[in-house]
């Protein structure tokens, strides 16, 4: 086993017991990996709160208060009509933080972790058999034996 | 429902023309492109490196079925402002999917949903597998029926109230399609649909939405003006509340729309297949990003469309042509651009509900063959090819039970069986996604527990509601036993499905799963075991 750096004390947000059941990746524990949690959970719950909550909001406020929403801006454009445009405004902006919080915060650690991950497998010489149900996504699934084809 | 034929007789046959060379094109490049061999990953999946915008466009088309090209129009065109926060609901819904599923969903998926929770509940997942195959066929032959019964009321727009003959043929060719292009194209067949429909849909909706705001010298306010004016309503066109004002539990009745649009979407068996198709969460996250300016892009033309059509028709005209307004469209481009315009948008409203049919199919055949019969009643020893044939006939049994049920239901609002589908993916299989993914302790047990109890809440609901009883535009008007106020029971059955999730997992005293398995889960989830 590779030796870690000590748990930050601020990291478990969910406590892991039976680390010593050997955690199969031997990186779940890694205060990396915590951050890596935090980053993407972070800012995806808070990010959907703010646009799918916000919509919802705007939805109830045109219910319940319309006098606020038809207060005219300019022309036929009222307060609630400006909100509903702002919406995609909002999902623009939303979609951007998301990808560039990916690309800075995020993607960088899964690579490093991943690398790691490679890394343990390679020394362990694959002692880690591989989970049972399903395989992994992404690695080339066996090819059909016969080569008819099939309608 | 309808007192005239609201398009002549030779953008019928316009439309039947353009209709079969789409579909006799589309059928040969499915046909070229199916699986080449025996192989189920090819079958479910399709092409696994296509582009981001090629991926962002099936989206797309797998996503925004007549429903949104007709129905909503529709509804701005009556309704104005409630019509317009409809169509920024169908836009928000796919900001969830990127944030919180989309990521986490590829890396841990395979083939379908019941491959993930297997992942993250290996001994209990066939259990688990069975309730998911059970729900995921409810929603797909709910949307499956709407989109048929949809291509019988978009023929009423032609001809009339449809004879039986005409009516029987009408659902049984675009069924027979549909089961075309699901059991012999597979997922290549079905990208190829969903590509062509999206680019034909979004090029047509932003044309004539262009047309209608030159006819206003693209001064929006002119059109809004004279919207309002022609909407007989005046200035409360634009404002909230003509179809959803009034009575508490009719806004009640608004939000818990918005509530199942806006979460269904992400547990929509369909476009959760489409999300596991391309190769790598980088890929994917490209391609989500492009559906969702894609969509947003739809739904934008769609309000133009709406309001355009009461400013250049008026209210009354599109009344008496269709009281729910789903003529609208069509209207409005016969105002533009003649019987040509009429034709091309016919057609596509044809392809596009043929289309979504096409996802929705194919949906739940790989539920039914990978989970229900691979993994449970073969206990996964069955072979690739036995797999695919089951998925093939599963396909085609499925088609021809959406179809028996059109023609019995052909007199049903599409939009109501939609809503239906939309409320029972958020109740049921939306709680099982957001546990399995984000909370430790969630057990198999919660998961049977939210599964079939957010279905049978949502159904339950929908019974007793006025779609079922005691309303004029329900399915028995005479009898009443309608105890529940709203048309959509989201705002009840969504929160449900969440708490009998949690309900069932804290009081699940069986065998907990292998210590580790979370963890795996999660690295897997995270970090990925690609790219």
């Amino acid at each position: 086993m590779p030796e870690f750096p000590p748990r930050r004390d601020d990291t478990p947000t969910f406590p892991l017991p039976h680390i010593e059941h050997t955690p199969p990746s031997g990186i779940s524990d890694h205060p990396e990996f915590h951050s890596l949690r935090r980053a993407q959970r972070r800012f995806g719950t808070r990010a959907t709160i703010l646009s799918v909550g916000g919509f919802l909001l705007y939805v109830l406020l045109s219910s319940f208060v319309p006098a606020v929403m038809n207060q005219p801006l300019f022309g036929h454009l009222t307060i609630g009509l400006a909100l509903g445009l702002g919406q995609f405004a909002i999902m623009g902006v939303t979609a951007w933080c998301y990808v560039r919080h990916m690309r800075t915060r995020v993607d960088p650690l899964a690579r490093g972790l991943r690398s790691r991950l490679h890394e343990n497998e390679n020394r362990r010489a694959r002692a880690a058999a591989p989970p049972q149900g399903a395989g992994q996504p992404g690695q080339p699934l066996r090819q059909g034996t016969r080569g008819f084809r099939t309608w | 429902m309808v007192t005239a034929a609201a398009i002549d007789d030779s953008s019928l046959q316009l439309t039947f023309v353009l209709f079969l060379t789409v579909v006799v094109i589309t059928l040969f490049t499915a046909l070229l492109t199916a699986p080449q061999r025996d192989e189920i990953s090819e079958f479910y999946l399709g092409n696994r490196a296509m582009s981001p915008l090629r991926n962002g466009l099936a989206m797309c088309g797998d996503y925004l079925s007549a429903a949104t090209l007709l129905g909503s129009t529709g509804l701005v065109a009556l309704t104005g402002y409630d019509g317009l926060m409809y169509l920024g609901g169908t836009t928000v819904a796919w900001m969830m999917v990127l944030l919180l599923i989309a990521e986490p969903l590829h890396r841990t998926g395979k083939f379908t949903l019941g491959d993930t929770v297997a992942l993250r509940l290996p001994r209990q997942q066939r259990p688990v597998r069975v309730a998911l195959a059970v729900c995921i066929l409810a929603i797909t032959t709910l949307y499956l029926v709407a989109q048929l019964v949809g291509s019988v009321a978009l023929l009423t727009q032609f001809t009339g109230v449809p004879s039986g003959t005409t009516r029987t043929l009408c659902v049984v060719v675009i069924g027979t399609f549909v089961i075309l292009y699901a059991s012999l194209g597979g997922m290549p067949g079905a990208t190829v649909i969903q590509i062509i429909k999206a680019v034909m849909l979004i090029v047509g909706v932003l044309f004539t939405a262009g047309w209608v705001l030159h006819r206003f010298d693209w001064n929006p306010n002119a059109l809004l003006e004279r919207a309002a004016e022609r909407s007989g309503t005046g200035v409360t066109f634009l404002e909230p509340g003509l179809r959803y004002g009034g009575t508490v539990s009719n806004k009640l009745d608004f939000l818990s729309l918005e509530l199942a649009i806006v979460l269904g979407l992400a547990a929509l068996p369909h476009v959760l297949m489409r999300l596991l198709a391309p190769r790598s969460s980088s890929v994917l996250r490209s391609s989500v990003l492009w559906a969702i300016g894609l969509v947003g892009a739809v739904c934008f033309g769609a309000g133009i469309l709406g309001l355009g059509a009461t400013a250049l028709l008026g209210r009354d005209t599109i009344l008496d042509t269709d009281r729910t307004g789903n003529a609208s469209v069509l209207l409005l481009a016969h105002e533009l651009g003649g019987s040509v315009l009429t034709a091309l948008l016919t057609c596509l409203a044809y392809l596009t509900l043929l289309a979504v049919a096409v996802g929705l199919t194919l949906a739940a055949a790989s539920s039914l063959a990978h989970d229900l019969y691979s993994e449970v009643i073969r206990k996964g020893r069955a072979s690739e090819t036995e797999e695919l044939t089951v998925a093939r006939l599963s396909g085609a049994v499925i088609g021809i039970l959406g179809m028996l049920l059109a023609l019995v239901a052909w007199g049903a609002n599409t939009a109501t069986l939609a809503f239906l589908a939309f409320a029972i993916a958020a109740s049921a299989i939306l709680p099982t996604i957001i546990y399995t993914l984000f909370w430790r302790r969630f057990s198999a047990k919660g998961a049977l527990l939210s599964l079939y109890g957010g279905l049978l809440c949502s159904v339950l609901l929908a019974v007793f509601s006025p779609v079922v009883s005691s309303a004029p535009a329900s399915f028995y008007p005479e009898a009443d036993f309608a105890w529940f106020p709203l048309q959509n029971p989201g705002i009840v059955s969504i929160p449900v499905g969440f708490l009998l999730g949690w309900l069932g997992t804290v009081l699940d005293k069986g065998p907990a799963e292998e210590a580790g398995t979370h963890e795996e889960f999660e690295v897997r989830m995270l970090v990925g075991a690609d790219d």
